[in-house]
């Protein structure tokens, strides 16, 4: 990151790298908590100490809870969820968004519609989902879908219309067809808004899945924690906070580098706001 | 542009609402679907009409509004303060964002099981979560705004004597208002979102209240009212906030090229 006058020390602190701080700070904290859980400071009840969050990080991880359903089988049940509503969402809007931004008309249309539907919260449709489709998992897929649906479309429709029109006219100069213009100008010019999309998306996407599955649902990390909570174990409420932060902070690092190698072209790219 | 050119504009923009709302029309009155569970836009407004007594509607609107405000807030003062002295104080900086980066990947939602945990069914736990709703986007895009002042701004301004904290309140943290400006844009619509969850999955009021309730009650009409009205609740507070911003936003720019 780029640093501001006043901190162009060259990153270092007392001679140690940021990273090191960082570890170290956190260190101390962890140490913190320990020492005033054990000397009767935090109730355990509600600040579990670090060790009892250790061991049962390593149960969860072993025995599962509710018994027989690890982690693992919870991480796996959230992944799938987000993936099918997510892949649903870029099937459905990467090409209406292409079609609405080569439209001036279409976009005007559209732009009032989306503009509302992205301000319904989508948890707010969870009733509507239960009501229609019951407590299922098709209910908690479409939620995703309509979450993921109107950032891609918007970054979509946006990536349409932002292409360099000299890319067009050149296109166009040299002869393309109409369909050519299209799969070679366009959709390649567009692709790194799309990517950017469906990066904000995932993101998204993944807010939505831990609300939805705390309703009805024994399978996924939002039950897991919403389980914890009827029982109120805060470890495990704790621990599963742990997992669903590196699940998280996981799936950012694998869509960065997916960009990096996938669209090169696509540096210094400013992304549409959520 | 001239007037008529605007007028088809508007009207185009309304075109695609009112044909969502024909098709929908069309459906519900051929009845392909039972109208109770899918009930048609003249049954919305009745069931509105009906259902639903005005004053205790606006008792669930204010006391959503009220959690926000609260929450927001709190968060924002925070998210703004923590994000100017990292910002600017280097080391303690690095000291503060090592847990703020260890939590922010977990979203706000997450922490509701928690907060119930800490704080109960009540007011504080619902706080809590639009509290760290509108906190992370804010505080993060202040910093952002801090670190990346141009340096020639900083070092224009310590050339003409300007040091210490008159540096930092003249000069940096005006230079850092756009980005603590769209920190706070994001973080109300988080805040907003965070605020229907919590109400969902624990409340006995709010809007959220109102819909969860009514699927219980299988007032499918009071569900879909409930969720347009907080549709325009959202937009019509992001446009206040917006307005509020850009304006702001504008006069810092031009007293910079002035």
């Amino acid at each position: 990151m780029k640093r501001s006058v006043r901190h162009s020390k060259n990153g270092k602190i007392f001679g140690l790298s940021e990273y090191i701080i960082k570890i170290i700070t956190i260190i101390i904290l962890i140490i913190l908590w320990e020492f005033f859980s054990r000397v009767g400071y935090l109730s355990p009840l509600r600040f579990p100490r670090p060790s009892k969050l250790a061991i049962t990080l390593w149960e969860l991880m072993t025995v599962g809870y509710p018994i027989g359903i690890t982690v693992w089988l919870h991480i796996k049940a959230t992944v799938c969820r987000i993936l099918q509503g997510y892949l649903l969402a870029a099937a459905f809007a990467i090409p209406m968004g292409l079609i609405i931004g080569r439209s001036y008309l279409l976009e005007q249309a559209a732009n009032p519609v989306i503009t509302f539907a992205r301000s319904v919260a989508t948890i707010s449709l969870l009733p509507l989902a239960i009501a229609w489709f019951g407590v299922d998992e098709l209910s908690r897929i479409l939620l995703i879908a309509y979450g993921c649906y109107w950032v891609i479309l918007t970054n979509t429709i946006q990536g349409v219309k932002q292409v360099d029109i000299n890319f067009i006219n050149a296109g166009r100069m040299l002869g393309a067809s109409r369909r050519q213009l299209f799969f070679r100008v366009i959709l390649p010019a567009t692709l790194p808004r799309i990517f950017a999309g469906m990066k904000i998306a995932l993101g998204v996407g993944f807010m939505v899945i831990i609300a939805v599955e705390m309703i009805g649902t024994i399978q996924g990390l939002g039950a897991l924690i919403q389980q914890a909570r009827f029982y109120y174990s805060s470890d495990i409420a704790i621990d599963g906070m742990i997992f669903i932060g590196i699940l998280g902070l996981l799936i950012s690092i694998v869509l960065d580098r997916l960009e990096q190698i996938m669209l090169p072209w696509a540096v210094g790219l400013e992304e549409v706001e959520r | 542009m001239s007037n008529s050119s605007f007028g088809r504009r508007l009207w185009v923009s309304w075109a695609g609402f009112i044909t969502l709302l024909l098709i929908w029309q069309i459906i519900s009155v051929m009845k392909l679907i039972n109208p109770v569970v899918f009930p048609s836009p003249t049954g919305v407004i009745k069931a509105a009409l009906t259902d639903v007594p005005l004053n205790r509607l606006l008792q669930h609107i204010g006391i959503s509004l009220l959690r926000v405000v609260l929450g927001f807030t709190i968060g924002a003062t925070l998210g703004i303060i923590i994000g100017i002295v990292s910002g600017w104080y280097y080391r303690l900086g690095r000291v503060l964002w090592a847990p703020i980066d260890l939590i922010r990947p977990i979203p706000p939602l997450a922490w509701i099981p928690l907060a119930i945990i800490w704080l109960g069914l009540g007011e504080p736990s619902k706080v809590l979560i639009i509290f760290l709703g509108a906190f992370f986007p804010i505080v993060t895009n202040t910093y952002k705004g801090m670190v990346n002042i141009e340096p020639n701004i900083i070092r224009a301004a310590q050339s003409l004597g300007l040091q210490g904290r008159r540096l930092l309140l003249r000069v940096a943290i005006p230079a850092s208002l756009p980005d603590i400006a769209t920190g706070m844009r994001v973080g109300w619509s988080y805040s907003f979102g965070c605020m229907v969850a919590a109400e969902l999955i624990a409340a006995r009021s709010g809007l959220g209240y109102l819909i969860m309730h009514a699927r219980q009650t299988g007032q499918i009409a009071v569900i879909v009212y409930g969720v347009i009205l907080i549709g325009v609740i959202n937009l019509l507070t992001d446009f206040v906030m917006q307005e509020s911003i850009i304006k702001r936003k504008l006069k810092w720019q031009f007293l910079s090229t002035s």
